[in-house]
């Protein structure tokens, strides 16, 4: 986890970090949107078919296992504006994690989730799927270390 | 005096950028389309998609279209065919005019009306959306993924609509030279059939793949250019949709250029 105390700091940190590993990075952003016009199971299945070459039949098969670890297979054939924050970020993460070897960037998750108390939520999601990607990184500002439970004595 | 020269001048240099700019991107597209690396189970799924969406959906309306425009049209040709005395030049005007010429140039307006400017306005959405940043940080080759398989489709469809709407002209043909001239659907094959010279039917194809290409690319292009306000949408499609029908009236007149050369 990463914590910044201004966002010029966090973007430029971001940005060589996004560099170092440009080829496995797998980035849950706001900047980075869900696919409008793609059902979610596709956003997430573009990314093996793509890069892969695996046909759709396969992809699709391979994420709806993934949908059904977190409970969302009922979302396969739904569109971003459909989905809850929670639910679209868990779409994003599957993503971010369908890049080979990914190094998952969750960049200032709160802004996705305004809704979370507390870090929770995105460690729980980050461990049902931890066979799925290599490393993961959190970008975020410094005053939200409370909601990671940090103290400042840490 | 000078102002309006000055001003003039500009709007030429602005043209003539604008017109390089298109052909220049035109040929990369062309490099890219004839790239085998370029075709992988996503981009395979989008073109499927994209033909299913402008060619199948589209059928039955255009398939009811080309009969009703179609009738009307040779209706028109056989009336004038007959209070002039050309009845010997019936298959020549047939395909010279319906098939070669006027079948490729409907289905090109038609299908820039339909999905030239959908294609325009979802790529200025997904523009605005930032969701080509998103194809970038996930390294997906916005051309390969989204251009690409969208003016494949174009060339696909807009030739194979073009053929069916030459193929209901030819019928809907024999019904009224019966009706007109009392013809027999051998003698009418037969006069259309010495009429019709395969380049001519190569460069209706040609034309019409052309076309296809450019309903399509333009749209592109234009959508692309979208800034990251919801309102420059509008814009761009209108902006687009002006070049492709220039785009096509230039065509028109490039292929009547080659038939007469």
């Amino acid at each position: 986890m990463k914590l910044f105390a201004n966002e010029a700091a966090l973007e430029n940190e971001l940005a060589a970090f996004t560099n170092l590993y440009r080829q496995r990075i797998g980035i849950v952003s706001e900047d980075v949107p869900l696919i409008s016009n793609l059902d979610v199971w596709i956003n997430i299945a573009l990314i093996r078919q793509y890069h892969q070459n695996l046909s759709g039949e396969a992809a699709q098969e391979e994420v709806m296992g993934y949908l059904c670890r977190y409970q969302l297979e009922m979302i396969a054939h739904k569109r971003t504006h459909a989905l809850t924050d929670e639910q679209r970020f868990r779409v994003m993460l599957l993503r971010a994690a369908m890049v080979a070897d990914a190094v998952i960037v969750i960049d200032r998750p709160f802004k996705l989730l305004p809704a979370l108390q507390d870090s929770r939520f995105i460690d729980d999601s980050l461990h049902i799927i931890a066979d799925l990607y290599d490393n993961s990184c959190v970008f975020d500002y410094l005053w939200f270390k409370e909601r990671y439970r940090i103290s400042d004595a840490a | 005096m000078a102002s309006v020269v000055e001003n003039i001048g500009q709007v030429g240099i602005d043209m003539g950028r604008a017109f390089h700019d298109t052909l220049s991107f035109a040929g990369r597209i062309v490099m890219r389309m004839f790239d085998i690396r370029t075709y992988n189970s996503a981009t395979r799924v989008v073109l499927l998609n994209q033909i299913y969406f402008t060619a199948v959906q589209t059928l039955p309306l255009f398939f009811v279209g080309s009969i009703l425009f179609g009738s009307l049209l040779i209706g028109v040709v056989f009336k004038i065919i007959m209070d002039l005395g050309l009845a010997n030049y019936l298959g020549k005007v047939l395909v010279g005019l319906l098939v070669i010429e006027l079948a490729p140039l409907i289905t090109a307006l038609l299908i820039a009306l339909r999905s030239g400017s959908a294609i325009n306005a979802e790529i200025a959405v997904m523009k605005v959306n930032r969701e080509m940043r998103t194809l970038e940080a996930f390294n997906i080759n916005v051309i390969d993924y989204l251009f690409i398989p969208r003016i494949v489709n174009g060339i696909v469809s807009v030739a194979l609509l073009s053929s069916l709407f030459s193929i209901v002209v030819v019928v809907s043909g024999l019904l009224f030279a019966n009706i007109f001239f009392g013809m027999s659907a051998a003698v009418y094959a037969g006069t259309l059939l010495d009429s019709a010279n395969s380049g001519d039917l190569i460069l209706s194809i040609v034309k019409a793949a052309t076309f296809g290409f450019f309903i399509t690319m333009i749209p592109i292009r234009s959508g692309f250019a979208a800034t990251d306000e919801l309102t420059s949408v509008p814009i761009t499609v209108l902006r687009g949709m002006v070049k492709v029908f220039i785009a096509i009236l230039i065509i028109e007149v490039l292929s009547l250029l080659i038939r007469m050369i």
